[in-house]
């Protein structure tokens, strides 16, 4: 049972699913809150899938999105513009920055296509929302960005090494 | 190490839905529960979700568990058995994997690891049972799914309108006569005794 290699022709490609993925940091002259950072990311992930459907997909798969501040996270999904948007998660105090990962699967249309349409969806609604676009990466998640660790994780992991010097 | 994969098309509730159950499953620590997701897309979403939750779990990027990168799946699974040994693994596929190659590259990696199969849970989204099936290409792939099925969970239970979950259920039952089939809804825990139940008797081939 030999993997098929790097040609990306699995299963999805005779099905016609194509996905994309984009890392993106956006900053924000004002404070973003939660409600507000919500707000923003499912307007996204309907322009996204609005513009991969005016592109002539057959159907969205999802577009998702994982949101990453200083002060928790966020994750944003639709199945299709009929559908809506959805998102949960917390973020404790509002923020000037954030990190975003953004992953469209949609059936129809080729991946190039697939990545035009998340492209100019956020784009276009970081522009309407007064978003700047600090760093964009292709193909990779946000981890490889200078993260700056949650304020949880960072109390996280200075309770461990305050327990290992004491133990 | 029991292995069960929680599959269904894309966008039908599939990481939520493990989520919970993962919780569920590992009793407050008492059973050892780890993940494995799979995506197509790149970049591993599900994944960064479901480990800031703080559960064990395994990305596999690059392709579909059930094709492409079936191999890496089966060494996955070697590799939490020996690393971590669980009693459970959950399995998330991408949205389009046929289930029944899922399980066949599962019982792979039981040429070097002591594993029982699961059940093949497969989710069907309540809230567009005609558009699923309806679907030009996509519709043979959803079909495929529910025939493969042990057990179908009809999700989002929460939310879909009853009309739409009662022509789910008569949909999969007359594609699928032999596996269970019930509601769940991941937000109010409907369905997750049964569901949890049915992984923890469920013998292969019984």
């Amino acid at each position: 049972m030999d993997d098929a290699g790097e040609n990306g022709h699995g299963c999805y490609t005779e099905h016609g699913v194509s996905g994309y993925g984009v890392a993106i940091k956006l900053s924000h002259d004002q404070t973003m809150d939660e409600a507000w950072i919500k707000s923003m990311a499912e307007e996204m992930m309907v322009r996204v899938a609005d513009l991969c459907m005016e592109h002539g997909a057959n159907a969205i798969g999802h577009i998702k999105a994982h949101v990453r501040t200083s002060a928790g996270t966020v994750k944003a999904d639709t199945i299709g513009t009929s559908h809506g948007a959805y998102s949960q998660g917390t973020i404790s105090q509002p923020v000037h920055e954030l990190y975003m990962a953004v992953n469209s699967i949609v059936q129809g249309i080729k991946e190039h296509v697939v990545a035009e349409a998340t492209l100019d969806g956020i784009h276009q609604v970081a522009e309407e929302r007064g978003l700047h676009v600090i760093k964009e990466k292709e193909h990779t998640y946000f981890d490889e960005f200078d993260f700056v660790k949650s304020d949880e994780e960072f109390r996280r992991e200075f309770q461990e090494q305050l327990e290992k010097s004491e133990g | 190490m029991k292995i069960t994969q929680i599959a269904g098309f894309l966008g039908c509730g599939k990481t939520t839905l493990l989520l919970r159950l993962s919780d569920e499953l590992a009793e407050g620590g008492k059973t050892k529960v780890a993940l494995v997701v799979n995506e197509i897309g790149e970049i591993p979403v599900d994944g960064k979700v479901i480990e800031e939750s703080g559960m064990r779990v395994k990305d596999i990027g690059g392709g579909c568990i059930c094709c492409e990168v079936a191999s890496t799946f089966a060494k996955t699974v070697y590799s939490l058995y020996k690393d971590f040994s669980p009693d459970h693994v959950l399995v998330e596929p991408t949205g389009v994997a046929v289930p029944k190659q899922v399980k066949q590259a599962a019982a792979m990696s039981g040429r070097d690891a002591d594993i029982v199969l699961g059940p093949a849970v497969v989710l069907f989204d309540a809230t567009r049972p005609a558009e699923l099936l309806d679907m030009d290409m996509l519709g043979r792939l959803v079909v495929t799914q529910v025939k493969d099925a042990d057990i179908i969970t009809i999700s989002k239970a929460d939310i879909a309108e009853e009309a739409d979950m009662a022509m789910a259920e008569e949909k999969v039952r007359e594609l699928n006569p032999r596996a269970e089939i019930f509601r769940v809804s991941s937000f109010t825990g409907l369905g997750f005794e049964h569901l949890k139940q049915d992984i923890l008797d469920w013998k292969e081939g019984a």
